[in-house]
């Protein structure tokens, strides 16, 4: 069961790594998407099954989504198309397929054994989390989302469109 | 959630309440005065909520934070410095940008953060706190978007910062495996003083080295001067001023729960930190030609000083920490708001050559600049000499009673500060040069606005009234900081 771990975590590592070195931006985001599966089964391993859920669905899921729609968009043009292919070359998708498929062997492997908690440690369930996020962590919550408040707003600022007269024609003050 | 623990976290709610009050308010008015009028508003409400929470002692608010006196203290200093900064962020913004929401909304929200991080009891709180500091300021570091420089900085903040935050959790990670708790008072209870396993130190360790990017400890400052010159004026008075405090508050707090600073390792690391921490801001700022570089360097070395209060531990150290802190924050604040206050609208007056001849042609900004830099120095008669004269007191009382390693450190503060003068008295030197007329820079013909007068005059008189009378303020501090050690 030990192996398990081993293994997911140095699909992690290995994914992460290329991640990083990987120049062609749609590239390494196949790679962290197969690292974040990674985690999951970690987390699968270490009796979160719930965590593990929230993490396909959350990092692999949405926000990846998320992030490969903006990078097409940036991409649109007429090159667009044939940059598409040459996203679609065998050679590209092999690497995170085959590291993806350890992880698919490893799923199907615990779950044929039917036991999800396996180090030891006792299962926690979507109940606990929940009961635990809303007595114990309620303002942990809370401050998060401020966090994300701060996120959001900075994002809106940095980000909005450049307006005629934005800088330095500003409502005069003298105070 | 009783009244009491209501009461206590007040102050919070109304700092992420005034957030969010602006956010409405963006939806009715974009007028800039409106806007900073409601922050104020909400910093002043959550001062009183303050003082109306102090009579109260220490209340845990759910496992995350303990709003004690100390964190109270701490909160108040906070929105006391945050109201001037308000006010320079509204001389700042007005006539340079029309986008000034945004501003106040992360603004409130960094101020929350600070006052989430002076009363965490929790890793999960201290890392909220942190994060919500540092999303809100590299948002504002770049919150000039015409400004290169502005947009450096805050790409620079925003890459060292998720460093050095990753590092932390890493580090309260390997804690929680160890012991299974990331509550400060379990971890106290469940590490042993001076135990010394591996994963216990390196835990503390990686804990420490995010600490130290915040505070700015060599050799983890390399960021700072980068970040300080290329944010705005009042951004940059906010990352040195209340993001130090609040992460220093929670250093504090964190090291006296956990007794692991006595462990030779860490006080090792820590010793190292604050020496080459004085060492380095007062070397390396002595070539700076740039205010805020200097002013950069000068809070590396000051920290380091901080750190020898800190080592030292018990009631005295903690009360010299924040009396040094109480001392040091309006010195900062007012340098700031000169320096806001004769900024053109094309780039900051942050060379030292802006202020040349400012002696003899404004001779009251001159005299109270002087004041404030001279407290960054800690010449007699000023809050920083006073600070740094505790500082020495707890070191030498440290290694009276039998920890000579703390002859070395009060020896580095006594060089450093040495070095440091030179610096210092550099900027003051350059008041006094003779410019033909006509000819003198242009910042020291600026009109200061009145609102600035208002907190330079404050600011210089809280450093002169705490160099000069500070027996009062040593009382109310040593109040409410012994709180922690009955």
């Amino acid at each position: 069961m030990t192996i398990v771990f081993y293994l997911s975590a140095a699909v992690a590592v290995i994914a992460t790594v290329l991640v990083i070195t990987r120049l062609n931006a749609v590239h390494a985001l196949l790679h962290l998407i197969v690292s974040l599966l990674a985690i999951a089964v970690i987390f699968f391993t270490l009796g979160a099954p719930f965590v593990a859920a929230l993490e396909v669905i959350i990092y692999a899921g949405a926000i990846m989504v998320l992030f490969v729609f903006v990078i097409m968009m940036l991409n649109l043009g007429p090159h667009a198309a044939e940059a598409e292919r040459r996203w679609l070359d065998p050679a590209i998708w092999v690497g995170p397929g085959i590291l993806a498929l350890i992880l698919a062997g490893e799923v199907g492997y615990l779950i044929l054994r039917g036991a999800a908690g396996t180090t030891g440690a006792a299962i926690v369930g979507p109940q606990t989390v929940g009961v635990s996020l809303f007595t114990t962590y309620m303002l942990g919550v809370e401050l998060a989302s401020l966090v994300l408040l701060a996120g959001l707003v900075g994002a809106y600022h940095l980000g909005r469109r450049r307006g005629a007269g934005e800088d330095g024609e500003g409502e005069r003050t003298n105070g | 959630m009783t009244h009491a623990q209501l009461t206590a976290l007040l102050p919070v709610i109304l700092l992420a309440g005034t957030a969010v009050a602006l956010l409405l308010v963006q939806a009715i008015t974009r007028s800039h005065r409106v806007t900073a009028g409601v922050t104020l508003a909400g910093l002043a409400a959550a001062l009183v909520a303050v003082t109306r929470a102090l009579p109260q002692g220490a209340t845990p608010v759910t496992a995350l934070l303990t709003i004690d006196r100390f964190a109270l203290l701490y909160t108040g200093l906070l929105a006391l410095i945050g109201i001037g900064l308000t006010l320079l962020s509204f001389l700042y913004l007005a006539g340079r940008t029309r986008l000034t929401g945004a501003y106040y909304i992360l603004f409130t929200l960094a101020l929350a953060g600070g006052a989430v991080l002076a009363s965490s009891a929790h890793f999960a709180a201290f890392f909220l706190g942190l994060e919500m500091i540092s999303v809100s300021l590299f948002a504002l570091a770049a919150y000039r978007r015409d400004d290169p420089a502005g947009i450096e900085a805050g790409m620079k903040y925003l890459v060292l910062a998720g460093v050095a935050t990753a590092v932390l959790l890493f580090g309260a990670a390997l804690l929680y495996a160890r012991y299974g708790t990331m509550a400060f008072a379990a971890l106290g209870t469940a590490i042993a003083p001076g135990a010394g396993d591996p994963l216990t130190l390196a835990g503390i360790a990686l804990v420490v080295a995010g600490i130290g990017f915040k505070l700015t400890l060599a050799p983890f400052h390399l960021w700072a001067p980068d970040v300080y010159e290329g944010a705005p004026a009042p951004v940059t008075g906010f990352i040195a001023t209340i993001s130090k405090a609040a992460v220093f508050a929670l250093l504090l707090r964190l090291f006296t729960q956990v007794h692991l600073r006595e462990h030779p390792a860490l006080f090792a690391i820590f010793a190292t930190l604050a020496i080459a921490s004085i060492f380095a801001g007062n070397l390396l700022g002595l070539r700076q030609m740039n205010l805020k570089r200097v002013l950069a360097y000068s809070s590396v070395a000051n920290m380091g000083y901080l750190l020898i209060a800190f080592l030292a531990g018990g009631p005295a150290g903690a009360i010299a920490a924040t009396f040094y802190l109480t001392a040091y924050l309006p010195a900062l604040l007012g340098i700031f708001t000169l320096l806001t206050a004769l900024s053109g609208r094309e780039r900051d007056a942050d060379a030292i050559a802006d202020y040349a001849g400012l002696a003899w042609r404004r001779p009251v900004l001159a005299a109270a600049f002087t004041v404030l830099l001279l407290s960054l120095a800690g010449i007699p008669l000023t809050g920083g000499f006073i600070g740094k004269f505790y500082v020495a007191l707890t070191g030498v009382s440290a290694a009276l009673a039998g920890s000579p390693a703390f002859w070395a450190l009060v020896g580095a503060l006594v060089v450093g500060s040495v070095i440091g003068l030179y610096y210092y008295l550099r900027i003051v030197l350059a008041f006094f040069q003779r410019t033909p007329a006509g000819e003198e820079p242009a910042a020291i013909t600026r009109r200061v606005p009145d609102a600035a007068a208002i907190v330079l005059t404050l600011s210089t008189l809280a450093v002169l009234w705490l160099g000069v009378l500070p027996g009062n303020t040593l009382t109310l501090i040593s109040l409410l900081v012994e709180e922690w050690f009955r």
